[in-house]
């Protein structure tokens, strides 16, 4: 590997390679770094899959990453217009084959908090709340959830409040990639050049299968460059100032 | 997320509903239509219908249990068009998200607009008013009214100036200058920037 690569690529890398050609893929609120995976897929390894946003469009025209990924510009190129009332209908009767959904908490069994920590009428920690989740994860039927940060706060033992679960299939981090495996996650692989002591010191939880996990796949030159074509300013990378 | 949403709610100063929003999308639904209560999907294995606003009831049909959730019917909507005319038709641009449902939904509704128009805009292409007048109470001439956040084809996010907002909003202090100084912008000058 003779270029480098940000912990920003090897997420939007991995989470491009998840998905399958032909898949209806939904992507939702503030997530550049999906929004840099499906395109990067579709110019790729799944052209003929479907892409739909909070945006408003069916497989819009996307030349450039954006932070707020449930703008109007994604709706531009589409050839109808498909609001936020379709992509709950759609979502409902179980249209999305894979989505990709931000979480502020997750636990060993893969149960997500986005909700609050502490007590309820007056919290510890106010997260944003809900959103999609509680919909989303037990109906469309892969999910794969991401986070620009990876703390023993972020990976916990256990969530006090459930806000979603159900379908989540992998977790992709600036660290590892976490894989659900009968009903609690493992490590389906952990990003080049990170040491498996600081995985463990950073991950809340217990991890059974550190050791013997397999190591990320590094970017390849041709990832790499459609990455920087379609996000030359460096979007992808805002999640991690605001961590 | 808003920084003083996140004081107020930390302190015990609001009360927060939690809730997710395809559950407030079905409540507005519910209350567009005029019924009670709708049905929502999803939601196996959450907490939320256990401490929000859910009822789990026998679908009366097949006998499949079913999650509902009761209207909401909001005193007011104030939503942002892009074009609007005197009498209160509304178009808007790329997706309406939950505008159109919020219209309906709501007992009044007060639109600022981008631009004011012509009724004959509209009846030129009435498939295109996604809100029409007889929904409308009052309509205020805003542009730049979306401020520092984007109208699709007029204008992006400001995002120094979001900057600027989240960080001022730290203390309460800082948003009070927050909206000193947002009240005194000139933004048919911001318009013509962006």
């Amino acid at each position: 590997m003779s270029q480098s690569y940000s912990p920003a690529d090897m997420m939007a890398v991995a989470m491009a390679r998840l998905i399958r050609n032909g898949e209806v893929v939904f992507v939702g609120v503030n997530s550049p770094l999906p929004l840099a995976a499906v395109t990067l897929a579709r110019r790729l390894n799944a052209p003929d899959c479907t892409f739909i946003s909070v945006g408003g469009g069916i497989n819009p025209t996307v030349d450039k990453i954006m932070a707020a990924t449930s703008t109007a510009d994604l709706g531009r190129g589409s050839a109808s217009i498909f609001d936020n009332q379709e992509v709950y209908g759609l979502n409902g009767r179980g249209g999305f084959d894979l989505t990709f959904l931000g979480m502020a908490q997750v636990d060993a069994k893969g149960r997500v908090n986005s909700s609050f920590i502490g007590d309820r009428e007056k919290p510890k920690v106010r997260f944003p709340g809900g959103g999609g989740g509680p919909a989303i994860l037990p109906k469309s039927k892969r999910v794969v959830l991401w986070r620009a940060g990876h703390s023993p706060k972020i990976f916990v033992e256990e969530v006090a409040f459930t806000t979603s679960d159900g379908n989540l299939e992998r977790i992709v981090t600036p660290l590892c990639i976490f894989r659900k495996e009968d009903g609690r996650l493992v490590l389906d692989s952990i990003h080049p050049g990170v040491s498996r002591q600081e995985l463990a010191e950073k991950t809340g939880f217990k991890i059974p299968n550190l050791d013997s996990a397999p190591v990320t796949p590094e970017p390849t030159q041709e990832e790499l460059a459609i990455i920087r074509q379609i996000d030359p300013d460096n979007v992808r990378r805002v999640e991690f100032g605001l961590q | 997320m808003a920084p003083s949403f996140r004081r107020a709610a930390e302190k015990g100063d609001i009360d927060v509903i939690e809730n997710a929003c395809p559950a407030v999308m079905a409540s507005l639904q519910a209350a567009a239509f005029g019924l009670p209560f709708q049905c929502v999907a999803g939601f196996e294995g959450s907490d939320i219908p256990d401490i929000a606003p859910f009822a789990r009831v026998k679908d009366p049909f097949t006998g499949e249990d079913a999650l509902v959730v009761p209207a909401v019917r909001p005193d007011w909507a104030i939503l942002h068009v892009h074009e609007a005319d005197v009498r209160g038709n509304a178009r808007i641009y790329g997706t309406p998200v939950w505008d159109r449902l919020m219209s309906r939904a709501a007992k009044r509704v007060i639109l600022t607009a981008e631009k004011i128009v012509e009724t004959s805009h509209f009846v030129a292409q009435p498939e295109l008013t996604i809100i029409p007048e007889i929904f409308v109470e009052a309509v205020v001439h805003a542009p730049v009214g979306a401020w520092p956040t984007a109208v699709y084809q007029h204008y992006d996010i400001d995002e120094p100036a979001m900057r600027r907002y989240l960080d001022l909003s730290r203390t309460p202090e800082g948003f009070r200058q927050y909206l000193d100084e947002t009240a005194a912008h000139d933004r048919v000058a911001l318009g013509a920037a962006a």
